[in-house]
């Protein structure tokens, strides 16, 4: 008994040492070559230090669980199996990761989302029409089981308040890496397009800026907030489109030819939306006068 | 029959006794409440109302435990008895050892589903208290889960048999798990390989247990309404026979070990 008590005592104190020989090697690493590490996600806190880059991997996988979320629980890989057509006819719907609300967020100018809402209802209906299932027991059985219990046989979006659902999983998204923009703006179209919660959109850019400062298409989001489809604070949303403008401006210039394509896209709705508003405010002048 | 039925309560009885006496159940729980009460209080970005995820986490934690209940269960039939020698007092009673198997199997059985039903209570009764309700895919996903415990029982008291105990509850979980997560896509990965690994991967694909067809947590947390009849059945009937092969090998593997 003795013996044991001995060797389990060595074995504690041995994972003790282990343990902080680890910290005291992660935290010289860190300190050395902090700046020059080919980290994606920049470090702050012992989280990031200890996850590194493997935190991009998880946060993109919870804007996944979110997009499944936003589809009624179907997971596209598991959607797959039943060799269904829906998701390739016609209808510009990327489903892989979360695009698809990027898409919604980053490509759709806010005068068209209603034509992309008619244009969803349609998809929702081609899908309802589409869902005529192709594998059959005797081709494969374990496939078979796997459609009718994985794959449902509904095709349903969130939308309304029960979009809410989905922000716990972009809550945690942004919790393991803060400079995903990916899912800031994911929750911010929730909460200002799905859910028409304007102070939980402005909450989610503030909080969305406060970790990444500048960052064009957040500021962009802001602007929209504000703009509200020409029926909110104009005088805010064009001050925010100004911001983000020269924010875009800025790291294009940084960047030169290699600047992401987004960010010119930023930049290009962005002077957009200002020239909107200086039309809409000559309309407005004519009037007056 | 009636002797074999006596011979299986007082196994049963057993296995009741040894399972809540260990008190893993209540470390279990303890994790569970201690994982799940911060996540409750959570309001993401400030927006409170959503519930969902707390279903999944919850039952995601639910599947967690009941496979370690069963992976532990399953494995501490028959180790133990030849350890101590207690197999011989147990054999020399007029009960063979098919007899002992299938008791103790079932016993096994009994135990990991009370858990499992205890841990049950507790989701239902959390989702009510949160003002939730469930409609016909509760008692489906319930069996299905059930039928889950009763394969993963078996296959742990069939590794226990061949390999030490944390050969065989690494590789028993490491089978489920991976069923469980990649199992409906492994004729996809196969797809991308070399013949000879893709025609492996194919076997694995048809004999492995598919511990995927027993999950409907998706269709319970999102309500997608109940499975089709025809396919429940087709999942439960193949639960029995899995077990009953395994449990037909494990008594090969019994009958031939030297004790």
């Amino acid at each position: 008994m003795v013996k044991f008590f001995a060797s389990v005592r060595a074995c504690f104190l041995l994972c003790l040492f282990l343990g902080v020989l680890h910290i005291v090697m992660l935290a010289g690493l860190v300190t050395r070559f902090g700046e020059t590490m080919p980290q994606v996600v920049k470090g702050e806190g012992a989280l990031a230090v200890m996850f590194g880059d493997a935190r991009e991997t998880i946060s993109r996988a919870f804007v996944h669980k979110a997009d499944s979320y936003y589809h009624g629980g179907v997971d596209i890989d598991c959607h797959h199996l039943s060799d269904r057509t829906h998701h390739d006819h016609g209808v510009n719907h990327d489903h892989e990761g979360c695009d698809h609300h990027d898409h919604d967020c980053n490509c759709h100018h806010d005068d068209h989302d209603s034509d992309h809402e008619e244009h969803g209802d349609a998809h929702d209906d081609d899908h309802d029409d589409d869902h005529e299932e192709v594998v059959a027991f005797s081709d494969d059985p374990w496939r078979w089981i796997n459609v009718h219990v994985c794959a449902p046989e509904i095709h349903k979006h969130l939308d309304g308040a029960k979009s809410v659902e989905l922000m716990p999983w972009l809550w945690a998204s942004v919790k393991a890496s803060p400079h995903n923009i990916d899912a800031w703006t994911t929750a911010w179209h929730i909460a200002n397009n799905s859910m028409n919660n304007k102070k939980l959109a402005l909450n989610v850019i503030d909080e969305g800026l406060k970790h990444n400062p500048d960052d064009p298409e957040l500021l962009l989001c802001r602007g929209r907030t504000f703009y509200d489809r020409g029926r909110g604070d104009v005088t805010a949303a064009r001050a925010a489109f100004l911001v983000a403008l020269e924010s875009a401006d800025r790291v294009l210039k940084r960047d030169g030819d290699k600047g992401e394509e987004r960010i010119k896209w930023v930049r290009k709705f962005a002077q957009t939306y200002l020239d909107e508003i200086a039309k809409k405010g000559n309309g407005l002048l004519d009037v007056l006068e | 029959m009636k002797l074999f039925a006596r011979q299986t309560c007082a196994l049963v009885k057993l296995s009741f006794i040894e399972l809540w006496r260990r008190n893993d159940i209540f470390a279990l729980l303890l994790l569970g409440l201690a994982l799940m009460v911060p996540l409750s209080m959570a309001t993401p970005f400030g927006a409170g109302g959503a519930s969902r995820y707390l279903d999944e986490m919850a039952l995601l934690l639910v599947w967690g435990f009941s496979l370690f209940i069963a992976l532990g269960a399953g494995q501490r039939l028959f180790p133990p008895e030849f350890d101590s020698r207690t197999i011989y007092p147990l054999l020399a009673k007029p009960i063979s050892r098919g007899r002992l198997l299938v008791g103790k199997y079932i016993g096994a059985v009994a135990a990991s589903w009370s858990a499992l039903a205890f841990f049950y209570v507790l989701f239902v009764g959390s989702v009510v208290l949160r003002g939730g309700s469930f409609a016909a895919e509760l008692p489906q996903a319930i069996v299905l889960h059930f039928a889950f415990v009763a394969l993963a029982v078996a296959i742990s008291l069939f590794g226990s048999l061949l390999v030490t105990a944390s050969a065989n509850l690494s590789l028993s979980a490491i089978v489920l798990v991976g069923m469980f997560f990649f199992g409906r896509n492994l004729p996809e990965y196969a797809e991308g390989l070399n013949p000879a690994l893709a025609w492996a991967l194919k076997i694995v694909y048809a004999v492995a247990p598919h511990a995927e067809f027993f999950d409907m947590r998706q269709r319970l947390i999102h309500g997608w309404g109940a499975v089709d009849y025809g396919v429940f059945m087709t999942v439960l009937i193949y639960a029995v026979w899995y077990i009953f092969v395994v449990i037909l090998l494990a008594d090969v593997v019994l009958n031939r070990k030297r004790v």
